[in-house]
């Protein structure tokens, strides 16, 4: 099992977090997502590729090695489906590492910035951020 | 003899039901040639702040201190600032946020994901992905209605005629802000119920439509206010459009009481 990490990037991350949520969270506001980044690892629990926002659930350790489960938010299944993301494209069981916009309260709620899968195939923003 | 004749209109009948087309069809594809081509996926060009042109604040439409000026009334400047002041303090949610209604005209031209552009001699169809919504101009020569013969709706009623390669038209008998649920964009922007707007939409260039509004409120705007809005078309072959089924999974209630936008968990409860 893998533990949390964490990791802040610098005011640049910043500039970025603004541009990445808004176009993606076109049904609501990005009203309670921190504007820093936060790196997860865990493990697929399911795909919830519907309107208007797709989910990634993602069971993570944390470092009392107790799992939490985490909802990360993602755009519409048509603006994702058109550019090649598909229901199969996170599985439940996959190994996954995340980059996310975590809820500024501390809630294990996110939105989604990129992912890394075990096999090093990226998927979104993670080499923009 | 009546036999002979009844077989005569018969074979008349089944040889100008095959012929290549008919006289009405053909007139239909002569309209249809004359018509610009507007096909394809498109998508609206920049963020959803309705009128960039007077932006003042960084950011987009929910970024605090982000707002536009439109040439409003003493009393639609106060109740935008009201808006804006909720904004800012996360209490102003979009009234589509709880996906039962449509967003109206103009914000119709002012949102995120895929377009289609329905161009046809008697009609003319905006037909956009996120809502979904829909808008109709007629374009087949009827007149707008009387003013008492309309009632306010979010989309109010459009008719226009085609000037060359520019479609123009006006609308009318929009809701605006009499039930305080059609909005322009997320700052809060909004018109009144006697809102008049005339556009006007062409290509610009092979890849870009543009549509110049001139917008006309006797009730919210000391003038005219002239916003444009751009589209761009994709350039990906064989895209298709998809439903939206905006309360599919919706994971983003507003609660009533706060105005608040919530966010739900992965136990269903509200984290925020």
């Amino acid at each position: 099992m893998k533990s949390i990490h964490r990791v802040v990037f610098a005011a640049v991350a910043i500039t970025f977090a603004s541009i990445a949520i808004q176009p993606v969270l076109a049904h609501h506001s990005g009203a309670g997502f921190s504007r820093e980044t936060i790196q997860l690892s865990g493990t697929v629990k399911e795909f919830q590729f519907r309107n208007p926002h797709s989910w990634i659930q993602v069971n993570v350790p944390d470092p009392s090695g107790k799992t939490v489960e985490w909802s990360i938010e993602w755009g519409s299944p048509n603006q994702l489906g058109r550019e090649g993301i598909r229901p199969s494209s996170f599985t439940p069981g996959m190994s996954i590492t995340m980059k996310v916009h975590p809820m500024a309260n501390g809630s294990p709620v996110g939105g989604f910035v990129g992912a890394k899968m075990s096999d090093g195939k990226t998927i979104g923003k993670w080499d923009a951020e | 003899m009546r036999i002979k004749t009844l077989t005569m209109l018969c074979g008349l009948s089944i040889s100008l039901m095959f012929s290549p087309l008919s006289f009405a069809q053909e007139a239909a594809v002569t309209l249809f040639a004359q018509l610009p081509d507007w096909s394809g996926l498109w998508s609206m060009m920049g963020g959803t702040i309705f009128d960039r042109s007077t932006q003042t604040g960084s950011g987009g439409a929910i970024d605090h201190g982000v707002r536009e000026h439109p040439p409003y009334t003493p009393e639609y400047e106060k109740i935008y600032m009201k808006h804006l002041a909720l904004r800012d303090i996360d209490r102003y949610p979009d009234v589509i946020t709880n996906c039962g209604v449509p967003v109206g005209f103009p914000r119709i031209l002012n949102l995120p994901d895929a377009y289609e552009f329905v161009v046809r001699p008697d009609i003319f169809y905006i037909v956009t992905e996120n809502g979904p919504n829909t808008m109709r101009v007629y374009t087949d020569g009827r007149k707008l209605p009387a003013k008492e013969d309309t009632w306010g709706t979010y989309t109010g009623v459009s008719v226009g005629h085609w000037e060359g390669d520019t479609l123009v038209w006006e609308t009318i008998g929009l809701k605006g802000s009499r039930d305080n649920d059609s909005i322009l964009d997320r700052t809060g922007l909004i018109l009144s119920d006697q809102a008049r707007i005339t556009t006007r939409m062409r290509k610009v260039n092979e890849n870009t439509l543009e549509a110049r509004m001139v917008i006309e409120d006797p009730k919210a705007l000391t003038k005219p206010w002239n916003v444009t809005k751009q589209f761009r078309k994709s350039k990906k072959p064989g895209l298709f459009m998809y439903d939206y089924g905006c309360a599919e999974n919706q994971r983003n209630p507003v609660d009533s009481a706060t105005g608040k936008t919530l966010i739900l968990g992965a136990d269903g409860k509200p984290v925020n």
